[in-house]
């Protein structure tokens, strides 16, 4: 038993999961949200992009039906391959049809301005 | 004024992992501080991130909104324990009833909107949950994050003692 040491995941945009940002950390846990554009059924890797940045899923754990072109989202770790290259891990994954995007990422916007606030007063 | 004490107050993770027990009521196991306003009952919604059951105790589980995990806590005990004995036992079954169709409920991956009394263990801050609603539609957890975020500005921090 004891405490589980689960991480959240930190909401970020594709765009802000790209090498030179600070989030590109091994193991860091993230919420990513994209578009399904490829998914490889032998390695069960799904490739999401939201404008020009995509990120490879490796949802081989999810017992979920992935269906290019729907948006999705996922928790999990990011893995950084020799190659300087990125994966997320994937523990959990929905399907996110539907979401307003706009919303969604002024959203994100709101939040990381709320969090700084509060910790500042 | 206590009139947040008797509400579920919309926190984000963050806000509700940050919760101090009540100074003026160290003795009440559900009494919270948040600001040094008194608080009892919170409203969370997130991803089931973990999942622990024993079966006919309890169902533990983890949620992540995206700014923190908070724990909860689902009682299954109702028909087996002392405390609940003493109830009309047709009460108590309807009781052990929802709440094992809320643990039927709890999958990792679903998002969930639950509420319950704020409560400790081993040192943490979790919710004893009361209620549990899936919410299918993806824009559930953003308007969570607003709700929470409208809140603390117009109302919750507005009856901070602590001078903010």
């Amino acid at each position: 038993m004891g405490t589980s040491a689960i991480s959240a995941g930190a909401l970020v945009t594709l765009q802000e999961l790209n090498s030179s940002s600070p989030n590109f950390k091994e193991g860091a846990s993230f919420r990513v949200t994209g578009k399904l554009r490829d998914y490889d059924l032998e390695t069960a890797v799904a490739v999401i992009v939201d404008g020009d940045a995509t990120l490879n899923v490796d949802t081989k754990h999810l017992k979920l039906n992935l269906r290019s072109g729907s948006m999705y989202q996922f928790i999990g770790e990011l893995h950084i391959e020799p190659n300087n290259e990125a994966f997320l891990k994937a523990r959990v994954g929905r399907n996110v049809d539907g979401l307003d995007i706009n919303l969604y990422r002024q959203s994100l916007q709101l939040l990381r301005k709320f969090h700084a606030e509060q910790i500042n007063s | 004024m206590d009139t947040l004490y008797n509400t579920h107050v919309k926190l984000l993770a963050f806000d509700f992992l940050s919760l101090s027990p009540n100074p003026s009521n160290p003795t009440d196991p559900s009494s919270f501080c948040r600001k040094g306003t008194p608080l009892s009952r919170a409203e969370s919604v997130g991803v089931v991130v973990t999942r622990e059951l024993k079966p006919g105790k309890f169902l533990r589980f983890t949620i992540d909104d995206g700014t923190g995990c908070i724990p909860c806590v689902l009682w299954l005990n109702q028909l087996t324990s002392p405390y609940f004995s003493k109830r009309n036992p047709s009460g108590v079954r309807l009781i052990a009833q929802v709440a094992a169709k809320f643990a039927a409920q709890i999958q990792l991956g679903v998002v969930a909107r639950v509420r319950g009394k704020i409560t400790g263990y081993r040192g943490m801050v979790q919710i004893t949950v009361s209620d549990v609603v899936l919410e299918r539609d993806p824009n559930a957890q953003v308007l969570h994050w607003l709700d929470c975020i409208r809140l603390a500005r117009k109302c919750y921090d507005k009856f901070s003692k602590n001078g903010v």
